[in-house]
Formats: C-alpha cells, sequence, structure tokens
C-alpha cells in the first residue's frame, strides 16, 4: 500500500470513529466512573465505590424492576417468536392479495412507540376502551378493569403492548427466511405422508434456526432497551408494579434526582446486554461452522 | 431490528453478524389451482386474524375522524357518523406540531445522511484492508447495535448540559434544548448497522474493482467515491429508509434533551401536548397520526430497501 493511500484510509476512518468514539464509547465509560458516584446532578459528587451497586441488591424498588424485566425476557422470546412463525407461515404461500396481507401486518414496525403506547391505552381505557367493550359484549363484564391502573394487570398490559408491534418484526424476518425452505423438500415429505405438522416440526423449524436466533436475541436486546412503551403507559406504575430496568433508571435519575444510582442501573442494563452480544456472537460463529 | 424495534423505538436494526450461509436455493413459487372453498377459508382466516391485529391501527384512525364531542358520548371504538378531517387542520393551526414536524426533519436528514456517509467510510476501510486490530474494531463498532442507550445517557446529558471548551476556551454554548445534540448522537449510533450492512456488501465486491482503479491511478477517495458507491445504490437506499425510521421515531434522547417547544421532534411534542389535550382524544389521534406519516409514506414507497434492511442478518440472499 502506498503512503498516500494509508493516508488516505486514516483520514477515511478518523472521522467516523471520533463520533463513534465521542458520542458513544466515551460516555459507556464515564457511565462506570458515575455509579460509583453519590451525586444528585447538582452539588460535588462524592465517591462511593460499590455502594450503588450494594445498594441496588437491597432495593425493593430495584429487584421488582429486575423481576419485571425477567419476567418480560421470558415473554419477549416466546410470545412474538412463535405469533411471528405462525403467522409467517400462514402468509408463505400463493395468494392474491397476499402482497397487502404482508403490508398490513408489516406495518406496526413503522410506527413509533410514543403511537403504539397512544394506541394501547384507548384500548386499555377503562370507560370504553376496546378491551372492556368487548368483554362487555361477551357478557364477560365481571372481567373489566383498569388494565393499567391495576397492579394486578399493568406489567402484563405493558408487555402485551410491545409484544404487539414485535411480533411484527419477527414476522418480517421469518418470512424473509421462508423462501430460503426448498419447497420441493416440503413436497418431497409431502408424497411420503409427512403430515402439515411434521413439515413445520421436522422440516421448517430446524431450517429456520439461523433466523431463529437473530429474531429471540433481537428481542432480548429490544426488551432490555424497552422504555418508551413503559414511560408512555404507566411511566412504572401503579406502586412499580410495571418498573423494568430502562423505566426505573429513568425515574431514578430524572425524577428523584439519584444520578449515581441510575448509572449503576445504567450498568446493570449494560451488563445484561454485553451477555447477550456474547451468546449471540457464539451462535453466530457456531452456526458459520455448521452451515459454512 | 426492531429494534424494531429503533434507537429506543421498536427494534433497533438488524443484527446479523456472520450470517450463516444455507446452501439451500430458493425455489420460485407457482401458482397453483386449488380448490376454491380452502382457498375462501384461508382467506377469511387471514383476513380475521388481520382485523385482530390491526384493531389498534384501525381504531386510531377512526378516532383521528371523529368529534372529541362524539368521543365523549359514543367512545372511540364505532363507525364515524359526521367523518372529518377538522382535528388534523385543528392541531396543525393550534399547537407547535407544525414547529415539531420540522424539527424532526431537522434531526432526522442530516443524522440519517451522515450516519450513512460514516457507514460508507468504516465499510470502504473494513472491507478492503487487512490492518492490526482490524477485525476487533469492526466488532467494537458493530457492538455498538446492542448497547442501551440508558448506558450512554447520563455522561451526554451532562456534556450536552454544559457549554463545550477546548482548553479552557468555550468554543460552544451548552447544546441542551437544540437539535444539535440528537443529530450528533443518532450519526454515531447509527454507524454500528451502517458499517455492518456496507462493509458486508462491500467485501462482496470483486477487489479487482479497486485494484484495476488503483493501477489506473486513482486514488482512494475517488475510487471509493466514483468505482464503489454508483454499486452501493441499492444497500443505501435500505440503510436511509431504516435509519430515517428508527431516528424518527426516537423518543428516549429528545425527551431527555430538549425541553422547548423551539426544539422538540414530534414524537416528545405528542407526548408533551398529552396533559393539555388530555380528555381531546380526537385531537391526539390526528396528532399520531400526523406523526406517523413520514414513517408510512417510507415504508409504503420503498418497503423492498426496508424489509430487505430488517432481514439482512438472518438471512443469505
Amino acid at each position: 500500500m502506498t503512503k498516500g493511500s494509508r493516508l488516505s484510509l486514516i483520514l477515511m476512518a478518523a472521522g467516523p470513529l471520533a463520533f463513534y468514539a465521542i458520542f458513544v464509547l466515551l460516555p459507556l465509560a464515564q457511565s462506570l466512573q458515575i455509579s460509583m458516584w453519590k451525586w444528585n446532578g447538582l452539588s460535588d459528587p462524592v465517591f462511593v465505590g460499590l455502594d450503588n451497586y450494594t445498594r441496588a441488591l437491597s432495593d425493593p424498588l430495584f429487584l421488582g424492576a429486575f423481576r419485571n424485566t425477567a419476567v418480560w425476557l421470558l415473554v419477549a422470546v416466546t410470545v412474538p417468536t412463535v405469533l411471528g412463525l405462525l403467522l409467517a407461515v400462514l402468509l408463505d404461500r400463493p395468494l392474491r392479495a397476499s402482497r397487502f396481507y404482508k403490508s398490513a401486518f408489516y406495518m406496526p414496525i413503522t410506527l413509533s412507540l410514543v403511537v403504539v403506547g397512544q394506541v394501547w391505552i384507548w384500548i386499555y381505557q377503562p370507560d370504553w376502551g376496546l378491551l372492556n367493550s368487548v368483554l362487555t359484549a361477551l357478557g364477560l363484564g365481571d372481567l373489566t378493569r383498569a388494565w393499567l391502573g391495576d397492579p394486578a394487570t399493568s406489567l402484563v398490559a405493558v408487555i402485551v403492548a410491545w409484544c404487539w408491534q414485535q411480533t411484527a418484526l419477527s414476522l418480517i424476518l421469518y418470512l424473509a427466511a421462508l423462501t430460503t425452505v426448498p419447497r420441493d423438500l416440503l413436497e418431497a415429505a409431502a408424497i411420503d405422508g409427512a403430515s402439515a405438522w411434521q413439515q413445520f416440526r421436522r422440516i421448517i423449524v430446524p431450517l429456520l434456526r439461523p433466523a431463529s436466533v437473530v429474531v429471540i436475541s433481537l428481542a432480548v436486546i429490544n426488551t432490555l432497551k424497552g422504555f418508551d412503551i413503559v414511560f408512555m403507559l404507566t411511566k412504572g406504575g401503579p406502586f412499580h408494579t410495571s418498573d423494568n430496568l430502562a423505566m426505573l433508571m429513568y425515574s431514578e435519575t430524572f425524577f428523584k434526582y439519584q444520578v449515581g444510582y441510575g448509572a449503576a442501573i445504567a450498568t446493570a442494563l449494560f451488563i445484561l446486554a454485553i451477555i447477550v452480544i456474547l451468546v449471540y456472537f457464539r451462535q453466530a460463529r457456531a452456526s458459520e461452522r455448521i452451515y459454512g | 431490528m426492531a429494534s424494531l424495534t429503533g434507537s429506543g423505538a421498536a427494534a433497533p436494526g438488524p443484527a446479523g453478524i456472520a450470517s450463516p450461509p444455507l446452501t439451500v436455493k430458493p425455489v420460485s413459487r407457482e401458482r397453483r389451482a386449488r380448490p376454491i372453498g380452502r382457498s375462501l377459508l384461508v382467506h377469511g382466516f387471514i383476513l380475521a386474524i388481520l382485523v385482530i391485529y390491526a384493531a389498534p391501527m384501525i381504531g386510531v384512525a377512526l378516532t383521528s375522524l371523529q368529534s372529541n364531542a362524539e368521543i365523549a358520548a359514543r367512545g372511540v371504538w364505532h363507525i364515524p357518523e359526521n367523518a372529518s378531517l377538522a382535528n388534523f387542520t385543528d392541531v396543525m393551526a393550534n399547537t407547535p406540531l407544525p414547529r415539531y414536524l420540522l424539527n424532526s426533519f431537522l434531526v432526522t436528514l442530516p443524522a440519517t445522511f451522515f450516519s450513512v456517509l460514516g457507514g460508507v467510510l468504516l465499510g470502504y476501510v473494513f472491507s478492503q484492508f487487512r490492518f492490526p486490530f482490524a477485525e476487533l474494531l469492526f466488532l467494537l463498532v458493530i457492538a455498538g447495535m446492542f448497547f442501551p442507550p440508558q448506558a450512554m445517557l447520563i455522561p451526554l446529558f451532562r456534556f450536552f448540559n454544559s457549554p463545550i471548551e477546548i482548553a479552557g476556551f468555550q468554543i460552544l454554548p451548552a447544546l441542551y434544548d437544540t437539535v444539535y445534540p440528537m443529530i450528533l448522537i443518532h450519526i454515531s449510533l447509527g454507524l454500528a448497522i451502517t458499517t455492518l450492512l456496507l462493509r458486508n456488501f462491500m467485501s462482496a465486491l470483486p477487489s479487482s474493482l479497486r485494484e484495476a482503479a488503483i493501477v489506473d491511478g486513482a486514488g482512494e477517495w475517488s475510487v471509493l467515491f466514483r468505482v464503489i458507491l454508483p454499486l452501493l445504490l441499492p444497500a443505501l437506499a435500505v440503510l436511509a429508509t431504516l435509519q430515517f425510521t428508527w431516528i424518527w421515531n426516537d423518543f428516549l434522547w429528545p425527551l431527555v434533551l430538549t425541553r422547548s417547544e423551539e426544539s422538540k421532534t414530534v414524537m416528545a411534542g405528542i407526548n408533551a401536548l398529552k396533559g393539555q389535550y388530555n380528555v381531546a382524544w380526537a385531537s391526539q389521534a390526528a396528532m399520531a397520526v400526523i406523526a406517523s406519516i413520514p414513517t408510512i409514506v417510507i415504508f409504503v414507497l420503498f418497503q423492498r430497501y426496508f424489509i430487505a434492511g430488517l432481514t439482512m442478518g438472518s438471512v443469505k440472499e
């Protein structure tokens, strides 16, 4: 490589890498630092070592948010994944209007969670919301309630709204992956007497495994980042019953001015994300070895 | 990735780092004659699911076309008697919504452009050259897709709340409550996905392209912008549609980094107006629809690119 070439390449990489370093990597490191401060955002910070972390381990709010995040993760890796896969298999057939169907099912993914949240508020609205109206019409009036205001249902209600959008993402990814499943393989299986369920279970699901890894990784990472929908629907309430870690981090920092503590919660989220990254890279490598 | 989910937003980007090259080839699917009854059944089944699935979107559309009085009397969930666009003209005339929309464009367009440009530059460097720690550096950049924004939130909030100084000299006032911090942050966060996809795209180009141009005396800049860039147009379209959508839909950064009407983006703006329009459901719905129009238009016009971008990690074309 010539000297001129080398200089050009360094110049090319320098700009974007500087942005990445200043606005992503540096703040990550500073967040770690701030997590060891007792700081209200205004006065001088006091270094307290790992106090914020030990405090988290005995803080019912943190433990509650952690538990809710775990529940959320459990639902996130199963419900939208399975629904998206079933929808994809249903839509992956030569139908008139299949383009229209697909676009309609994809649509939620283009919407901001601010809008998604707004829409679901109207579904859960206690007086005339869709859910209570339908329940009443079905003669199940006893089941109606203020879904977002009731501590027993607030978390589930938020997760359902989130799953609604996430299902569209999983559908898109599975539909694309289905184009790689050879139709003649399925036909051969059908001729050999395999039922639709057997074809699904023994051919389609195994062949879609790489797509499933992506769908599930995204579901996990989107769960960890999941702040917008909680903020829009409940702000973590009532009584913190629908808090997740991202929401708690925000409310500790910007409502309670416990900035150091907020940074510690952010670090916990970051560590969880790192675990996902490592698992994901390992999976990606492994499937490369298998398929490549 | 929606992540879809967005940054925030749903699904920030696809995440295929090393997509397994499947050995099977897509097979064309011919239309087959089917018994009509069965096909009607399939259509009916799909439509039934679609109505349930799309109910939230149908609801917001219905709401936006009714008057607040009609909703107060009958609720949202019926066919509007006097459907009108009055709510739309009303919120555009009587709220800062036009200003919010302008701000959203002021953030989204440059952030989209520069995050894609940065991806072109980094993608070229990472795809065409081997150098020490290249692999590690590449992984570090694309890992950014997975970082929760919360982990950068407090330091960036602090950074943009203080004047920017170099060696004790103030070169810029604090940028808090302007559109600039959001532009800078979205450029940086977008680099992960744009670098990943463009590097993969450029790795697939024959290396003789660059070599021939270099032999002809071209420098690296003109190889990239004259020879390679024209071949990247589909990938650029993919990334532009994805980035536009995530950045437009972002909520967390404008929520934290803006305060006044002059600098709020539309998502932060309609959230801020919620209190004021507490029971004016129709006005809220109209605002939600208006705020969604740009991304829906992009989706309808460029659906092919949008879907390709989301799926690029999950399957090898």
